[in-house]
């Protein structure tokens, strides 16, 4: 489900949010393990990681990814809610 | 101070061999060697034979960085969740319950002599990556996976490589059927996106009317066809 989520996020502008603080840019693309690739990135910590201020495309372990944040105006979390609570629904059966 | 170990180089599975790299490991220089980016571990051996090995389910992010006002070179910049800088290189900070993962971290850069290889570099690096999933990688999305897989599979055609999902390589790796899909999967996003559109604008009971109404909600569910199996 989350993959075909964020399949429909693709080119919208995320903020990734690593287990290790890292803060990142736009989604790219994704895989069916949730690494996600993002070009254009912007460090919203640069004090934290200078490292990564000249870096414009990156590719991201979905293993390290604590939070995406999202724009609120393109998820209909209405929408996003009903189909989780469908398949929770389908997998307890 | 990094300890190099004595190991051999792969041999199998290579995908990219890069020589005459350099490598930086948490601003240190290593010297010039040779990266090798094979499907089992990402290593680099300078020219006497000693080095170091990364596995891939413990680096968590890999880029390009080419501006040259924060570093002087174009290099592939490593993520690596772990320490290399101890003699105990498996050390997790997982082991501790109460510490927070992934806390230390080691970055590493690959300069390499040749800048035009940064992007074939990079790209093996995400190719080895899908290689090693995760193991404990939740709960409904294996089961998730199991569903989805077909739909996937017919809309790339591709075999047991996961492959990324992008605006303009998805357009071109479907099939007709993925096509007729996709379309109408956005058809549907761009109904319900008016939709939201709309009703903002008008707040009154025919707002929750909208939703309460059973054919809207279903289109609109189509949104995300693999929740709705029976679609």
């Amino acid at each position: 489900l989350f993959y075909s989520f964020f399949k429909s996020l693709v080119g919208k502008d995320v903020v990734v949010e690593l287990k290790n603080d890292l803060i990142c840019g736009t989604l790219h693309s994704v895989d069916q393990y949730l690494n996600i690739k993002l070009t254009d990135i912007n460090v919203t910590d640069p004090e934290k990681y200078p490292h990564m201020l000249s870096v414009k495309n990156c590719f991201i372990r979905g293993s390290v990814v604590r939070y995406v944040q999202l724009p609120a105006d393109e998820v209909d979390t209405q929408l996003l809610q009903d189909a989780a609570r469908k398949e929770a629904m389908q997998q307890k059966q | 101070m990094v300890v190099l170990k004595h190991l051999p180089p792969p041999t199998e599975g290579v995908r990219h061999e890069q020589t005459d790299t350099t490598a930086v490991m948490d601003g240190q220089r290593l010297g010039c060697g040779t990266l090798y980016v094979a499907e089992t571990r990402l290593s680099w051996f300078d020219g006497s034979g000693l080095g170091f090995a990364l596995e891939y389910p413990s680096i968590g992010l890999h880029a390009i960085s080419r501006d040259l006002s924060t570093y002087p070179q174009e290099h592939l910049y490593v993520m690596f969740n772990g320490k290399l800088s101890e003699e105990n290189e498996s050390e997790m900070p997982e082991d501790d319950s109460d510490s927070e993962e992934d806390r230390a971290i080691t970055e590493i850069r690959f300069v390499p002599t040749d800048k035009s290889a940064l992007e074939s570099m990079f790209s093996a690096m995400c190719d080895c990556q899908a290689l090693h999933p995760d193991p404990d990688d939740q709960d409904s999305d294996e089961d998730f996976e199991g569903d989805e897989y077909d739909v996937e599979e017919a809309e790339q055609g591709q075999g047991d490589v996961p492959s990324f999902y992008t605006c303009e390589e998805g357009l071109s790796a479907l099939t007709a059927e993925g096509q007729a899909t996709l379309d109408r999967l956005e058809g549907m996003l761009a109904q319900s996106v008016s939709e939201q559109y709309r009703m903002a604008g008008v707040r009154t009971d025919e707002s929750t009317a909208q939703f309460e109404d059973g054919m809207e909600v279903e289109a609109e569910a189509g949104q995300f066809e693999d929740a709705d199996v029976d679609h």
